[in-house]
């Protein structure tokens, strides 16, 4: 098997288990709407400003949604000894990690998307306007956050206090990805050109690729059996 | 030979420190703008760049570590991010002074003092990471391979938040006299003080070290007694 | 506001100092803690073949 083939058949196992039990969907999700109408309590939903920090409020509620999805994806492989067995399978360590973040990247874009159409709904913000635009945010931003989430879900999976250590650790490192993400997601959400941002796509892009080479290459090191 | 270098340096230092703080109050002229407020720059910018070179200098140590397997670039890697994580605190409470008097308000969003308190909430995740590991092959390596995604991340932040900041522009912390470069005499105080302070935290990065040694002395101790 | 300009300054090597006396101190504490720990580790060690049984 090649390093895709093994990394889409770890996503796939994930994923099918995902869709067995629903447990992080179902809690991401939920998360993801409570969070939004707090928010609503705490400015005025309907107010012009919305659109100029609608994005920066998006871009939260991903990434604390998205730690209830990362903590669950090497702490799932605990119980039966299933993480020591992948270790010692044919497959590598960097096929692994990559394999959850695919997994961890179509369940975070699933909630997303849920949580953008409620968005509309609670918000009144149309987000249908450069919807290609947004659509190439949303997949490189995702992208950066699932890799860390990956790489960081494997280096506190065998620590104390899991829950709390993914996010204190994790948070700082997505900092130059959700600024990218909130400028160009405030940016379609008023309606303004993306053309005139491109240095945050470049910022995405050079995060996705930096994140994604060292995880593939220090997994070896992250993942020792 | 450790005791007397840590001994040596604490004294160079000190030396260094008295000299120069006669100078920073003393010697040196008031600057046009901040008066006698500015001074406060002698010991906020050497504190930040003390604090970069020792994150990146761990960077470093980390790649040999995972190159080598000898635990003394762990130890000096964890030692230095110690330190530095001091040094970039004392950059920030500096900072927040300096602003409250330049702009009245404690924090200013300032792109340098952001990205540098985006480095050291990363560094002391490093730290409270190590806490949380006993076995030490495992801290060895996942400590390494944290400071190598921190380090990338420093450069990737520098840059957003600076851009970032330009769209939202706020009060901005600099140190430029009228004309807009600094005064031969004052930018040479700057890098003297640098000198001093990187002494000072060259002697407890050894301090550090030496606790590290022992630490993996008590390890080893007890591993062969089986407690 | 020159008087004001020099308490702040004051406060600011004040804050500076402190931060890294308290570091100094830690480490202090956390040597001699270590130091005590060697001992009774190699104490517990010189005396184990007899708590073996």
């Amino acid at each position: 098997m090649n390093f895709c083939a093994q990394a889409f058949a770890v996503a796939r196992k994930d994923l099918a288990i995902e869709l067995r039990t629903r447990e992080s969907l179902n809690a991401a999700g939920s998360f993801a709407i409570v969070i939004l109408l707090l928010f609503s309590f705490t400015f005025d939903p309907f107010s012009d400003d919305t659109k100029e920090f609608g994005g920066g409020l998006l871009w939260l509620v991903f990434v604390f949604a998205g730690a209830l999805v990362f903590n669950r994806g090497f702490a799932r492989e605990l119980p039966n000894e299933c993480l020591d067995t992948l270790l010692a399978s044919p497959l590598s360590a960097a096929a692994l990690i990559v394999g959850k973040a695919i997994a961890n990247f179509a369940m975070l874009l699933a909630v997303e998307l849920v949580s953008l159409f409620i968005f509309g709904i609670f918000y009144d913000v149309s987000w249908l306007s450069q919807s290609a635009w947004l659509a190439l945010v949303f997949a490189l931003a995702t992208w950066g956050v699932s890799i860390l989430g990956a790489v960081f879900g494997a280096f506190t999976v065998n620590l104390r206090l899991r829950e709390l250590m993914l996010p204190v650790i994790i948070y700082p490192l997505m900092i130059p990805l959700l600024i990218a993400a909130i400028e160009l997601t405030n940016t379609v959400l008023s309606h303004q050109p993306v053309s005139g941002q491109m240095q945050w796509i470049r910022v995405l892009v050079a995060s996705d690729v930096g994140f994604t080479t060292l995880a593939w290459v220090l997994a070896d090191t992250i993942l020792v059996n | 030979m450790r005791e007397k270098l840590i001994i040596a340096l604490a004294v160079g230092a000190a030396m260094l420190l008295t000299y120069n703080l006669y100078n920073i109050f003393l010697v040196l002229p008031d600057e046009i703008a901040q008066g006698y407020m500015y001074r406060i720059i002698y010991f906020h910018v050497p504190a930040a760049w003390v604090g970069m070179i020792g994150f990146f200098a761990a960077m470093t140590l980390s790649v040999l570590y995972l190159a080598s397997g000898n635990f003394r670039y762990d130890s000096l890697a964890a030692s230095i991010v110690e330190v530095s994580v001091v040094f970039s605190t004392v950059n920030l409470v500096t900072g927040s002074i300096w602003g409250r008097v330049q702009w009245g308000i404690w924090w200013t969003w300032d792109y340098r003092l952001t990205s540098q308190l985006v480095c050291v909430l990363t560094f002391a995740g490093y730290l409270m990471m190590r806490q949380a590991i006993d076995e030490p092959t495992q801290r060895a390596r996942l400590s390494a391979a944290l400071t190598i995604f921190g380090c990338f991340n420093v450069v990737i932040v520098w840059k957003s938040i600076e851009w970032f900041r330009n769209n939202h522009p706020g009060p901005v912390i600099s140190f430029r006299t009228g004309g807009g470069k600094m005064d031969p005499a004052m930018e040479h105080m700057l890098f003297l003080n640098f000198l001093a302070l990187l002494v000072i935290a060259s002697a407890l990065t050894l301090v550090r070290m030496r606790q590290e040694s022992t630490a993996r002395e008590i390890d080893s101790l007890r591993r062969a007694a089986h407690v | 506001m020159d008087a004001r300009n020099f308490t702040f300054m004051f406060y600011g090597f004040l804050a500076a100092w402190l931060i890294v006396l308290v570091y100094v101190v830690s480490l202090a504490r956390r040597s001699a803690r270590l130091r005590k720990e060697l001992e009774d580790v190699k104490q517990l060690v010189s005396t184990a073949p007899e708590n073996r049984t």
